[in-house]
């Protein structure tokens, strides 16, 4: 496990809860209700031990909306719902809109949005209060077996250090429950840290 | 030199750094003012029966009571307090509620723009 201080967490704790609040505005627009979405807590982790700080999602598939953001460090952002899950938020964020049968087809673009809403928003939080720019990849988005996901995402060996927070999402009363998974490499890790203690430096 | 009393901000925050960011941007602009902090908003409302202050900053998003739900109670308990709804959670519902009770409501990040909108709505009552 990396440790970091109760400071440290603290205020990469609080950076996501700004961003999620931002991609929750963004969202509730979206489908004209409110929406709630937290994240508990944040967790550092090796690229092994991936497995165990996702079993809350364990399922036989799950949806993943990618984004690498590159700039003071370099993040590979993934945004994974269980595959029922985000078929469901699908149909929250279309409505009336599309039919039932027609879902599958609007599948992959609202999950993008949904991706590009929520992982953006954070990254926005993190760069704009660490004082960094961020630039951003367009959002990809895939289902696939979990472990197929997972290996996927676990890939590059370059980057083992991964952070991972669950979120819980609720639309129109409808909960569900996610998670964000950040890769980065060693040297990136030590910038958003140092970035970090910076920015507790300058309070 | 000001002849107005000291005020008193209770700032009600989960976060050890955004409560620490928000004393920071205030003494440096009120030095002559006591900040008292909580880390939830049962804890604000126990406080509170040994003494109110002028001026209270309530994140939303914590464990135990929202800060919504708090920041009401407060209100109708204390009306003279000034009220600030200092949260992240942006949503028009929020910030609807948060002016439907009286309250000012000042969207996250804490930054010095936003802990200064915080500072002219608590001026705006002296």
């Amino acid at each position: 496990m990396i440790t970091l201080t109760e400071l440290q967490t603290d205020a990469l704790a609080e950076m996501f809860n700004v961003g999620a609040g931002h991609a929750a505005a963004s969202l509730s627009e979206i489908v004209g209700d409110e929406v709630l979405l937290s994240i508990p807590r944040i967790a550092f982790c090796r690229r092994d031990e991936i497995g165990a700080s996702l079993a809350l999602l364990r399922s036989e598939r799950l949806g993943a909306v990618r984004q690498d953001f590159s700039g003071a460090f370099s993040v590979n952002a993934s945004l994974l719902f269980t595959e029922d899950k985000a078929l469901e938020i699908v149909r929250e964020m279309l409505g009336s809109q599309v039919s039932v049968d027609d879902l599958p087809e609007f599948e992959q673009e609202a999950m993008c949005e949904l991706g590009n809403i929520i992982l953006n928003a954070c990254m926005a939080s993190i760069s704009e209060m660490l004082g960094v720019e961020m630039t951003s990849t367009l959002p990809q988005y895939f289902v696939n077996r979990t472990e197929t996901v997972l290996d996927e995402l676990t890939s590059d060996m370059q980057q083992p250090v991964v952070l991972v927070l669950h979120i819980d999402l609720t639309i129109e009363k409808r909960e569900t429950h996610g998670a964000l998974v950040f890769l980065l490499s060693s040297a990136s890790f030590h910038e958003l840290i140092a970035a970090v203690d910076r920015f507790l430096a300058r309070i | 030199m000001s002849s107005a009393p000291p005020k008193t901000l209770l700032i009600v925050d989960d976060s050890r750094v955004s409560r620490m960011m928000i004393r920071t941007l205030v003494v440096a602009r009120k030095p002559q003012w006591t900040v008292q902090e909580c880390e939830s908003g049962d804890e604000a409302l126990v406080r509170l029966a040994q003494g109110v202050p002028d001026y209270v900053t309530m994140d939303i998003n914590m464990p135990g009571t929202i800060g919504t739900d708090v920041a009401e109670r407060i209100l109708q308990a204390y009306p003279q307090v000034r009220m600030v709804v200092f949260s992240a959670n942006v949503q028009a519902a929020h910030q609807a509620r948060a002016a439907a009770m009286g309250a000012c409501f000042v969207p996250k990040p804490v930054s010095e723009r936003n802990v200064q909108l915080a500072l002219n709505f608590f001026d705006g009552a002296a």
